[in-house]
């Protein structure tokens, strides 16, 4: 079975894409709307376009002529959550630490 | 997509602390198994060491108890130690199949910053894929630890 999550977290590996989400962040756009500020051609856009809808980061509308694209919040915040309790579990392992250094430092 | 093509910083997790204690101290803390047995693990873990070797090549094998009541076999070999600035260790390998989280390095740095230590704590796993599927076994984890706290708050309010 693909891994839902290495594809989404793959896909925001990369700073275009990245930058891509934010603009969808403001509201659905077309592929030529995309293209426009990172001077890409149409079809270097559409192949990110790909790898996001393949990580179910976006939805593709389906009128044939605009196909405009849509931000999927749902396996972002997914994404999001798994790192961010990643990054707690070792703040929390930080916070034992500092305590314990605390500690020594009074029985010196 | 082979390894070299993917960052090292995209592949890594970093996360920097002040503390309040000189670097000396700080770098005790990481050098015997019975200081790490005070701390190693967010509240609610704790750990049982069956080796500790804290010399370069040397390995630290002990398993963490999950506030779930679930154990966690570890392995740990340490590749660079410079008191008292900078450890560095590897988690898992050896082909233990009974190792959870494998196949990471470690790298603590410790930086005197007056009578405070900078401390750097970093992750650095072989590629995005394998940080994210470890990410989610310890995000799952602590997820877990979540719910045990929400649950101690909403007695306590109870109470």
């Amino acid at each position: 079975m693909p891994d839902a999550l290495s594809d989404t977290l793959s896909a925001l590996a990369d700073p275009t894409r990245r930058a891509i989400l934010a603009r969808l962040a403001l509201g659905e756009a077309t592929v030529g709307e995309l293209a426009r500020p990172f001077a890409m051609s149409g079809p270097a856009v559409t192949k990110h376009l790909n790898v996001l809808e393949k990580a179910g980061l976006i939805r593709r509308g389906r009128d044939a002529q605009r196909r405009p694209c849509r931000l999927e919040a749902a396996r972002l915040k997914e994404a999001a959550e798994y790192l961010a309790g990643f990054r707690q579990f070792w703040e929390g392992t930080i916070d034992r630490l500092e305590d314990y250094v605390k500690q020594l430092q009074q029985e010196d | 997509m082979p390894l070299d093509a993917e960052p090292e910083d995209a592949r890594s997790i970093v996360i920097e602390r002040l503390i309040a204690a000189p670097r000396e101290l700080v770098f005790k803390a990481f050098t015997t198994a019975e200081h790490l047995a005070h701390w190693w693990g967010p509240t609610g873990f704790s750990i049982t060491t069956a080796a500790f070797e804290f010399k370069v090549g040397g390995v630290w094998r002990f398993v963490m108890h999950g506030p779930d009541g679930r154990d966690y076999q570890n392995r740990l070999v340490f590749e660079a130690i410079e008191a008292p600035a900078r450890i560095v260790s590897r988690h898992g390998g050896d082909g233990d199949d009974a190792l959870e989280f494998a196949s990471h390095e470690t790298r603590i740095t410790l930086d005197a910053d007056g009578d405070k230590t900078r401390l750097t704590w970093c992750l650095v796993f072989v590629s995005i894929a394998e940080r994210d599927r470890i990410a989610r076994e310890y995000g799952a984890v602590e997820g877990g630890q979540q719910t045990v706290g929400r649950l101690a708050d909403y007695v306590a309010e109870l109470g």
